[in-house]
């Protein structure tokens, strides 16, 4: 090492993963509008456990007292099945909240779309407790297991 | 002359066992199949942190087990700082950013080969950096630049479209990518199949056998392996030039069709292989290049990834440039 400051490697690895949903598996940046971030709560309506992404459905009262039915972009299901973590986890009607971008095609149909930059319940845990930061199942070899523990 | 009794040379004989012992027992043999070749068989996974390319502030190949600690935690801070999001609603004008982290799973810990902890995965060159040549470049920015079309399906890259997964975690050579790492090995007298995770892609692997005519290129390449004492090894040319580009998070390959990937798989013990890769392609590279990743047994089945079933994904890029237009 050339130094003993790892900050450089630190910012160039965080600068990396952030940018690590836009070469996963498609281009959210394409099909997402940095220009219109949403707050959405409401109550979970389906949850589609399917490749490459899941997708959870909820509906959204708005102030007016209509209803507008979301759609919310997740990842593979398989990394949380290996956390023990089933379609069934997510009980439709749970209440929700999900930070995120709505789609660029704003045509709303079947329903509107978001990607779920952040998805948790209304006190503020992530929707899918027990798993670790990263979602992996737990097998001690993470040093960070204990202090992320709910 | 004076010989030894018979109760000197038992003697002897236990001592010399127990001696022994240590070393035969650090001797772990390979499991072998019934038709007399190493087992390989199982699920595996090469999730780990450590990337294919070396970070510019990182010198060495091999890192302190206090330089190590400090990365592994360093990433694990990062990844829950991800989810850290404001109240109320997120900016506008921001990076869109992806999903929870706990749908990723990249691994959490730095490769260890051998008992040293690496800080790539490259270990030729020296610097564990890419050793592209100019035409090699112009190779990735041409079709880097192509990915500013959404013009149709077929301009879009083969993860998004379903076909193989992404980062060449199919291979060869297999790299580990943001999830899905998991690969299952199943063996057969001369065949050897490795099915992939990331997209469910499966590896046939013709033990001894002949190449297929020049003019087929299959997805995943034309494989052919053989055995040198307990190591696989695998040399896969003829690659389909749609695969010729490959994105990950942490690198950008090109290989080109008449490349030659060289793998070599090697049981170390119950639970780990080691897969070594060299690749040999002189129009891209300025040298033969080469990695080493462990893969680990995983606890637990491989999942089916039936991709195509529901990428609505695809669909939203293109409609999204549809409605810009």
């Amino acid at each position: 090492m050339r130094s003993n400051d790892y900050s450089w490697t630190l910012l160039i690895a965080c600068l990396l993963l952030l940018a690590a949903p836009a070469i996963a598996h498609h281009s959210f940046t394409a099909e997402f509008d940095s220009d219109a971030p949403v707050l959405l709560k409401g109550k979970v309506t389906k949850v589609e456990w399917i490749n490459p992404h899941a997708w959870i459905h909820l509906d959204v009262v708005q102030e007016d007292k209509t209803v507008v039915s979301w759609m919310v972009e997740g990842g593979t299901p398989n990394t949380l099945l290996r956390a023990g973590i089933n379609k069934n986890t997510v009980k439709i009607g749970t209440e929700i909240v999900v930070h995120g971008y709505q789609a660029k095609d704003k045509a709303c149909k079947p329903a509107c779309k978001a990607n779920g930059r952040d998805i948790s319940l209304p006190d503020g845990r992530k929707l899918f407790m027990g798993s670790s930061g990263t979602g992996a199942p737990r097998d001690g070899a993470d040093p960070r297991e204990r202090k992320r523990s709910k | 002359m004076h010989r030894p009794g018979s109760a000197t040379i038992a003697i002897a004989l236990v001592l010399g066992f127990v001696l022994a012992l240590p070393a035969w027992a650090e001797q772990w043999q390979s499991p072998q199949m019934s038709w007399g070749v190493p087992d390989l068989q199982g699920t595996w996974t090469n999730a780990t942190i450590t990337g294919l390319v070396r970070f510019d502030e990182i010198e060495d190949l091999v890192l302190t087990p206090e330089a190590a600690s400090q990365l592994e935690e360093g990433t694990a801070d990062f990844f829950e700082s991800i989810d850290e999001v404001p109240e109320g609603e997120l900016a506008a004008g921001e990076n869109v950013g992806g999903y929870n982290t706990f749908w990723m799973d990249p691994g959490r810990r730095l490769a260890r080969v051998r008992g040293e902890i690496r800080s790539s995965l490259i270990v030729e060159p020296e610097d564990g950096k890419l050793p592209y040549s100019w035409r090699g470049y112009y190779r990735i920015a041409k079709r880097l630049w192509g990915l500013r079309s959404f013009d149709n399906p077929e301009t879009r890259l083969l993860g998004e479209r379903c076909i193989l997964g992404f980062g060449s975690t199919g291979g060869p050579p297999m790299l580990p990518v943001l999830y899905n790492n998991h690969y299952q090995i199943v063996q057969s007298p001369g065949f050897v199949m490795i099915l992939v995770e990331m997209n469910h892609d499966a590896r046939i692997i013709r033990i001894e056998g002949e190449r297929l005519p020049g003019v087929i290129r299959p997805w995943l390449g034309d494989s052919i392996g053989h055995w040198e004492g307990e190591t696989l090894v695998v040399e896969t040319t003829q690659f389909n030039p749609g695969q010729n580009f490959r994105a990950s998070l942490r690198h950008f390959i090109y290989l080109s069709s008449d490349a030659m990937v060289t793998e070599r798989f090697t049981r170390l013990s119950e639970r780990e292989i080691l897969y070594e890769f060299s690749v040999d392609d002189p129009t891209t590279y300025n040298q033969v290049w080469r990695a080493e990743i462990p893969m680990l047994a995983a606890d637990g089945q491989i999942y089916e990834y039936a991709c195509h079933e529901g990428n609505y994904s695809l669909t939203g890029m293109l409609s999204a440039e549809r409605d810009e237009e």
